[in-house]
């Protein structure tokens, strides 16, 4: 087992399966790591040396991955929630967000589209959740897209 | 798929907006497809949801959105026993 990051990485798997594990990262973005760091494609977690770990661990850590991802994508709702859009609105009620219909199933929605807003409730409970800082202001974001 | 950066923000030139600003009367439009630009800040509206005018104050974190993504245009369905009531 090689530990990176909170992530158990088991020894038996190649580096090119493994690093999916880690939340954020899916297969094209494990080859673009493999690539960066020129580690062939059948190498296995076992294999890895130590100048390679810690290579992987120094990239890893600056990419938006795990739990950075899921504030980022919870601050994204929540913006949406606070100003009471209908993306907002749908979010809350756990329906498909972009017109999708909602006469049959839904399902994908239904599971997973309230689940932002419910663990933000949770947190607030337990009153351990800090402000997370966006980014840019709105403002910004506005004239950033180069509009003018 | 987001607009092309060299059209510019889609907006329309709303009548009454500058008596509006001073007077703090609300701007009742249809034009939903509208971008709240950051000269809205601060101004109400009264949007058209297909039906009747919705209110609306706007603030900044709205910017850049539409003017139409804050008034829903759909009925929660409730169920009725009888037609004729």
């Amino acid at each position: 087992m090689l530990h990176l990051l909170g992530v158990n990485l088991p020894d038996q798997k190649l580096v090119q399966y493994a690093l999916p594990l880690f939340y954020g990262i899916g297969q094209k973005t494990a080859l673009k790591v493999l690539a960066t760091l020129s580690i062939h494609k059948t190498c296995k977690i076992a294999d890895l040396s130590e100048p390679q770990v810690n290579q992987l661990s120094t990239l890893l850590s600056d990419m938006k991955i795990e739990s950075d991802l899921r504030k980022q994508i919870r601050a994204n709702i929540m913006h949406h929630r606070s100003i009471g859009s209908y993306v907002g609105r749908r979010h809350a009620m756990g329906l498909p967000v972009r017109g999708q219909n909602t006469k049959n199933n839904a399902k994908t929605a239904r599971r997973l589209n309230g689940r932002w807003l419910k663990a933000e409730k949770r947190e607030y409970s337990s009153s351990t959740r800090s402000i997370i800082p966006t980014a840019e202001s709105p403002f910004e974001s506005f004239f950033n897209r180069k509009w003018f | 798929m987001t607009r092309s950066a060299w059209k510019g923000p889609f907006f329309v030139a709303l009548p009454g907006l500058r008596q509006a600003l001073t007077q703090n009367i609300p701007v009742r439009t249809n034009a939903r497809a509208c971008t709240i630009i950051p000269s809205f800040v601060g101004l109400k509206f009264q949007i058209h949801n297909g039906k009747d005018y919705t209110p609306l104050t706007v603030t900044d974190e709205m910017v850049g959105h539409k003017l139409g993504e804050f008034a829903p245009t759909r009925k929660r369905f409730s169920y009725r026993q009888t037609k004729n009531r």
